[in-house]
C-alpha cells in the first residue's frame, strides 16, 4: 500500500458544497430518498429473495419437482424393475418388492410411474413456455398498439376463452392426430389468450409512463419500445404467469393423455396409466390408478407451491 | 439519544389541547427498529394553529399520525406521551382509542377522494358521522345540512344527494372537513390538506380552515411542505429535521428571522422576494437527509451544516431560547453565528444570457389548436395559441389544471398532433404535427424534461444505457465515441461515473431528475420543454435543479418552455410568462410586467391566491365557482363567470382579442389597461 489516500475510507462520502445533493450514495442511503417507507421497499424486495428460499412451501415444491426431474432424466436406470416387463400374472396389491403393486398384466407400477415422469415433464413445460411466448407477443401488441387492433384481438381472445377446454382439445386431437407436438400446441393454444390478457393489462399500465414518451421523442420504433423498453418492466407478471401455467400444463397434459392424446399404450405416461386402469377401481384394484394420479397431483401441487412463492415475491405478498 | 425536556412555551401540558412529550417512534423494517422520531415535544393550545415543516422524510407526517395513534402497522411509539385534552393517547385501550377518535380528534388527509366511500352518497356519509355520536337518523340529517353550511357549501341539500366523484376536488375537501368537524373535535390534524388542489381552490380551502378555527376553538396541527401555507395559517411553527424539532416559535418570527442553520438553508433555497436567475443562483443545502434509524448521537443536522465543528460532533446541542418572550427556541451550539449564514454572499451569479430582441427566434406557434374527441363530444384543449420563443429564452407557462399547459407542451413536441391549420415552426420552417413523422434533426432539436423522474426513466435500464441510447439515436455517433459523449455529458451535469452504472431506483429524487435532464440535453437540443420538473422534489433539491437549468441555458443558449404552477419558480427562471386559462392564452409578457401589473384579472387572482412565506400584504381576490369544463366553455371571455372585474353586457358576449398593452405585453381583456391599473392599485391599497 504505497499511497495511503487510495484507500481512505472516507473518500466516498466527502461532501463538497458544489456537488450539492449528489454527494453520497452508499447502499444504505440509497433507500432514503423521498418518502421513508417507499424507499425502504426497494431494499425489502432484495431481502425477499433471500426470504423466499427459506419458505417451507418453496422448499417443499422445489424438492418434489426435483424428485420428478431426477426420475424423468434417469428413468429406467433408477427404476427397481423394467417398466414394460411382465413380472406377475395379473394384479398384485402393494407389497415388498412391488411397493406400488403390479398392474393387470403384471408390470411394476412404481417403475412405470418413475419412467412415466419423462413424458409429462417434457411436454408440460414446453407447452406452457410456448403458450407464454405467444401470449406475451399477443398481449404486447394489444396493450401497446391499442385502438382497433386491441379491440379486434380482445374480442377474439374472449371468444376463445369462452370455449370449453376439453372440447377444444378433443377437436384438435381428432383433426390433427395425437402426436406429442399436437399436445404441446394444444396446451400453448389454450394458454396464449390467458397470458395475453395478463400481459396486456401490465403493458397498458406501462404504456402511458413518460419513459415511453421519451423513447418516442428520440424516434424509437414500436418494436423497440415494446420489447426493449417495456418488456423488461413487465417480466414480473410474465414469470409468475409462466410458473402458474406450468402447473396447469401438467394437468392439461395428463387430461389429454387420459382422453387418448399423446403417448399411446403401452407408454407408462401418467395420464395414460390412469386412463388404462381406472375401469378396475370398481373391482377394488385401486393402486393402478391412485399411484399415477397421485404423481400427477404431487407435481401440480409442487409447481403451484413454487408459483405461489414466486408470485408473492414478485408482486409483494 | 438522550431524552430532554423542552421548555413548555405557551401552556402547561394540562391546559394544552395537544401536548406531545418527548415522543419517540420507530418503524420496524425487516425486524430492526429504526428511529423516526427522536424525542419530539410541542404543545398546541385550544384555538391555536401549529404547523410542522420540513422536507420529506423528516417525520412530520409520522408525528401527525402518532398524535392520532394512526401509525402504520410497523410503526410503534417507544417513548414519550401524546396528551389530547389531558388524556394520554399513548396508553389508551382499543375501546378508549375508538371513542377518542370519534369524539375528541379528527384528521383530514391530502387526498379527499380517498377519505370518502365512493359508492355512498355524501349525505349518508355525513349522517353516519353524526349517528355514530348517538344522534338519530333525523337529527343526523339536520346536522349534516348544518355541517355543509358551516363549510360554506351553498346548496347543501343538493350536495347531500351527490356521490363523491360528482364533486370537484375543492368541494370534496370541504365535505371531508365537514365530516372531521362533526364531533366538534378538540384537535384537528390536517396533513397536506391542499396539496392536490389548484391555487385558487387552495386559497378558498385555507380561508375556510382559518374561519373554522376561530368558530370551533379547536387546536389545529397542520402539516405542509409549503412554507407559505404554514405562515398564512399558523400561529406557531416547528421546523423538523430527521425526527426532531430543531427550531420552534411564532411562524412570522421563525420565517423572518430563522435561528437554526436548517431553517436558514430551507428559506434560502426558496425562490422568493422576486429574485431572478440573473441576480443570483439559489442557495442549496449540501448532502442528503440521514437514513431513518441512522445513528445521530449529537446534532441531527450535523452532516449538512456549514457551521458544524468539533463541539457539534461531540455534544448534543442545547435548547437555546430565542428572544425574551420565552416562546421561541432553537437547538444549536452556534446561535451566535447564524447571521453569518443569513448574510452569506450567494455564489457568483452565472453569466445569464440577457434575452433581447436581437436573439433570433427559434420556435413560433401560430394558430395552434388541439381538440380531443370523446365519443361525439369535442373538447377544445388548446384554442388558437400564438407564441414565440427566442434563442436562450425561457418562456414560463402558468395556469391551473385543465388550462392546457401540458397539452401545449405535447403539441409543440408532436406527442399529440395539433389540429389541422396549426403551425409549429422551428427556425421559420413548419414542422410536421406528429413526432413520428418529424426528421431526426427536428427530433434532436426539441426534447423534454418530465415532472416525475420515476416515470420518465426506464427502471430496468442503467443510467449509462439511457444516455447512450439517446446519444446514439439523436446524434448518430456509436460505440466508444458515444460512450465518451455520455461520460462528458454526465460530468457536465455533475453526475459521477459511478452513477452511470446504477439504475434509477438507486438514485435520489434529485439525481434522477439530473439524469432526465442529461437525457434531454444528450442531442444538444435547441429547445427543452420542462413540464413541472421540480414539483416532485424537496425545496433544497429544487434549488439545485433550477440552478442547473439556468447554468445549462447560459452555456448552451438553449431555449426553455417551462411549465409550472409555482409562481416563485417561474418568476425566478422565466424571461417571459404566458398565463393560460381553458386552453387560451390570457396574458403573455415579460416576467416583471406580468408580476408587477397591471395584469390580467385572472393573473391577478392567481398571484393573490398564493400564500407567501414572506407574508407581504397580498391582495385577496377570491374567485367564485369552479374552473369550467373545457368541453363546454363559457360564452364571450371564458374567464367572465369567475372574473371579479367582469363588465356586464360585454364580457359574456364577445371574447376579447389578445391585444398588446405594452411593448411585448399582450392581454386578453375588455378593460382598458389604464383602467385596470387604477382598479388594481385601489385593490392593493384596500388590502393594506
Amino acid at each position: 500500500m504505497s499511497d495511503p489516500n487510495a484507500t481512505n475510507p472516507h473518500s466516498e462520502v466527502v461532501s463538497t458544497p458544489a456537488a450539492d445533493e449528489l454527494v453520497s450514495l452508499t447502499p444504505a442511503e440509497i433507500g432514503m430518498s423521498g418518502a421513508v417507507i417507499l424507499g425502504e421497499r426497494q431494499q425489502a424486495r432484495r431481502e425477499n429473495w433471500r426470504l423466499i428460499r427459506r419458505r417451507p412451501a418453496f422448499i417443499v415444491g422445489v424438492f418434489i419437482v426435483l424428485v420428478w426431474v431426477v426420475c424423468a432424466v434417469f428413468g429406467q436406470s433408477i427404476a427397481p424393475h423394467h417398466a414394460f416387463d411382465e413380472y406377475t400374472t395379473g394384479h398384485l396389491s402393494p407389497r415388498a418388492g412391488y411397493p406400488f403393486g403390479t398392474d393387470e398384466i403384471g408390470r411394476d407400477v412404481l417403475s412405470r410411474v418413475i419412467v412415466g415422469a419423462r413424458d409429462v415433464l417434457k411436454v408440460a413445460p414446453l407447452g406452457a413456455l410456448l403458450g407464454v411466448l405467444l401470449g406475451v407477443l399477443l398481449g404486447m401488441v394489444m396493450g401497446y398498439l391499442g385502438g382497433w387492433i386491441d379491440l379486434v384481438l380482445s374480442r377474439i381472445v374472449e371468444a376463445f376463452l369462452a370455449l370449453p377446454v376439453v372440447l377444444v382439445a378433443l377437436l384438435a386431437i381428432a383433426t390433427l392426430g395425437s402426436g406429442t407436438w399436437v399436445v404441446i400446441s394444444v396446451v400453448a393454444a389454450l394458454f396464449t389468450p390467458i397470458v395475453a390478457r395478463t400481459v396486456r393489462a401490465a403493458v397498458i399500465a406501462e404504456r402511458d409512463l413518460d419513459y415511453v414518451t421519451s423513447a418516442k421523442l428520440r424516434g424509437e420504433s414500436s418494436g423497440f419500445i415494446m420489447f426493449r423498453e417495456i418488456l423488461p418492466n413487465v417480466m414480473g407478471p410474465i414469470i409468475v404467469e409462466l410458473t402458474v401455467r406450468i402447473g396447469y400444463a401438467v394437468f392439461v397434459v395428463a387430461t389429454l393423455a387420459f382422453l387418448g392424446a399423446g403417448p399411446q399404450a403401452p407408454s407408462p405416461d401418467w395420464g395414460r396409466q390412469v386412463s388404462d386402469a381406472y375401469n378396475s377401481i370398481s373391482a377394488g384394484i385401486w393402486w393402478t390408478t391412485v399411484f399415477p394420479a397421485a404423481a400427477i397431483a404431487s407435481l401440480v401441487i409442487a409447481v403451484n407451491l413454487i408459483a405461489d412463492s414466486v408470485q408473492s415475491v414478485l408482486e409483494g405478498s | 439519544m438522550s431524552p430532554e425536556v423542552v421548555p413548555s412555551s405557551i401552556a402547561t401540558a394540562n391546559a394544552a389541547a395537544l401536548a406531545v412529550e418527548v415522543l419517540e417512534v420507530v418503524y420496524t423494517v425487516r425486524g430492526i427498529d429504526r428511529a423516526v422520531l427522536r424525542g419530539v415535544s410541542f404543545q398546541v393550545a385550544p384555538g391555536e394553529a401549529y404547523g410542522l415543516v420540513g422536507e420529506s422524510g423528516c417525520g412530520k407526517s409520522t408525528t401527525a399520525y402518532a398524535a392520532m395513534r394512526y401509525l402504520p402497522r410497523n410503526g410503534k411509539i417507544v417513548g414519550g406521551h401524546v396528551l389530547v385534552n389531558g388524556n394520554d393517547v399513548t396508553g389508551m385501550s382499543t375501546d378508549e382509542l375508538r371513542r377518542f377518535r370519534a369524539r375528541d380528534a379528527s384528521m383530514v388527509y391530502q387526498d379527499p377522494a380517498q377519505a370518502m366511500n365512493p359508492s355512498v352518497r355524501i349525505g349518508n356519509q355525513l349522517i353516519e358521522s353524526f349517528t355514530l355520536l348517538g344522534q338519530t337518523k333525523e337529527q343526523g340529517a339536520k346536522s349534516a345540512v348544518e355541517a355543509l353550511r358551516r363549510v360554506r357549501i351553498a346548496d347543501p341539500e343538493r350536495v347531500m344527494d351527490r356521490y363523491p366523484f360528482q364533486l370537484s376536488g375543492g368541494m370534496q375537501q370541504r365535505v371531508v372537513i365537514a365530516m372531521a368537524l362533526a364531533c366538534d373535535p378538540k384537535l384537528l390534524v390536517l396533513d397536506e390538506p391542499t396539496t392536490g388542489l389548484d391555487a385558487t381552490v387552495e386559497a378558498e380551502v385555507l380561508d375556510l380552515v382559518r374561519v373554522l378555527r376561530e368558530e370551533t376553538n379547536a387546536a389545529v396541527l397542520l402539516i405542509a411542505h409549503n412554507l407559505g401555507i404554514i405562515r398564512s395559517l399558523c400561529d406557531r411553527v416547528g421546523v423538523m429535521y430527521a425526527g426532531r424539532i430543531v427550531e420552534e416559535g411564532p411562524s412570522r418570527q421563525v420565517f423572518d428571522d430563522p435561528q437554526h442553520p436548517y431553517t436558514v438553508g430551507l428559506l434560502r433555497s426558496l425562490p422568493r422576494k422576486g429574485v431572478r436567475k440573473q441576480e443570483r443562483p439559489l442557495a442549496t443545502i449540501p448532502g442528503i437527509l440521514p437514513l431513518i434509524g441512522g445513528d445521530l448521537p449529537t446534532c441531527v443536522f450535523l452532516d449538512r451544516c456549514p457551521l458544524a465543528d468539533d463541539l457539534c460532533r461531540t455534544q448534543v446541542p442545547p435548547v437555546v431560547p430565542v428572544g425574551s418572550e420565552g416562546n421561541r427556541f432553537t437547538r444549536c451550539h452556534h446561535v451566535d453565528r447564524i447571521p453569518e449564514l443569513v448574510e452569506a454572499p450567494p455564489d457568483v451569479p452565472i453569466g445569464i444570457l440577457a434575452p433581447s430582441a436581437a436573439n433570433p427566434e427559434v420556435l413560433e406557434l401560430t394558430h395552434v389548436s388541439k381538440t380531443f374527441r370523446q365519443r361525439s363530444i369535442s373538447i377544445p384543449a388548446l384554442v388558437d395559441v400564438d407564441l414565440q420563443l427566442a434563442e436562450g429564452e425561457t418562456l414560463g407557462i402558468v395556469g391551473e389544471s385543465g388550462s392546457g399547459k401540458s397539452t401545449l407542451a405535447k403539441a409543440i413536441l408532436g406527442i399529440e398532433s395539433a389540429d389541422e391549420g396549426s403551425n409549429v415552426s422551428l427556425d421559420g420552417r413548419q414542422m410536421s404535427a406528429s413526432t413520428t413523422s418529424r426528421s431526426t434533426a427536428d427530433k434532436r432539436a426539441m426534447q423534454m424534461v418530465f415532472q416525475n423522474p420515476d416515470s420518465a426513466l426506464n427502471r430496468s435500464w442503467t443510467v449509462r444505457r439511457i444516455l447512450m441510447r439517446t446519444v446514439e439515436k439523436l446524434t448518430g455517433v456509436k460505440g466508444t465515441e458515444a460512450n465518451a459523449k455520455v461520460e462528458a455529458l454526465a460530468a457536465h451535469l455533475r453526475l459521477t461515473p459511478r452513477h452511470l452504472d446504477l439504475k434509477p431506483r438507486q438514485l435520489s429524487g434529485g439525481l434522477k431528475q439530473r439524469v432526465a435532464i442529461a437525457r434531454a440535453f444528450a442531442g444538444d437540443p435547441r429547445i427543452v420543454v420542462c413540464d413541472e420538473p421540480t414539483s416532485a422534489l424537496d425545496v433544497s433539491v429544487q434549488a439545485a435543479i433550477l440552478n442547473l437549468l439556468a447554468d445549462l441555458q447560459a452555456e448552451e443558449r438553449t431555449s426553455y418552455v417551462f411549465i409550472t404552477h409555482d409562481m416563485g419558480v417561474v418568476r425566478y427562471l422565466a424571461d417571459r410568462i404566458a398565463v393560460m386559462y381553458l386552453g387560451r392564452i390570457q396574458e403573455v409578457g415579460p416576467t416583471d410586467d406580468v408580476f408587477n401589473g397591471p395584469n390580467h384579472p385572472y393573473t391577478e387572482a392567481l398571484l393573490s391566491a398564493i400564500p407567501s412565506v414572506d407574508g407581504e400584504p397580498t391582495t385577496r381576490i377570491r374567485l367564485q365557482g369552479e374552473i369550467p369544463s373545457p368541453a363546454n366553455p363559457p360564452s364571450g371571455c371564458v374567464f367572465h363567470p369567475r372574473c371579479p372585474r367582469a363588465i356586464a353586457g360585454v364580457c359574456e358576449v364577445t371574447e376579447p382579442p389578445l391585444a398588446q398593452v405594452a411593448p411585448g405585453h399582450f392581454m386578453r381583456c375588455h378593460i382598458p389597461i389604464d383602467e385596470l391599473a387604477t382598479m388594481q392599485r385601489s385593490t392593493a391599497a384596500e388590502a393594506r
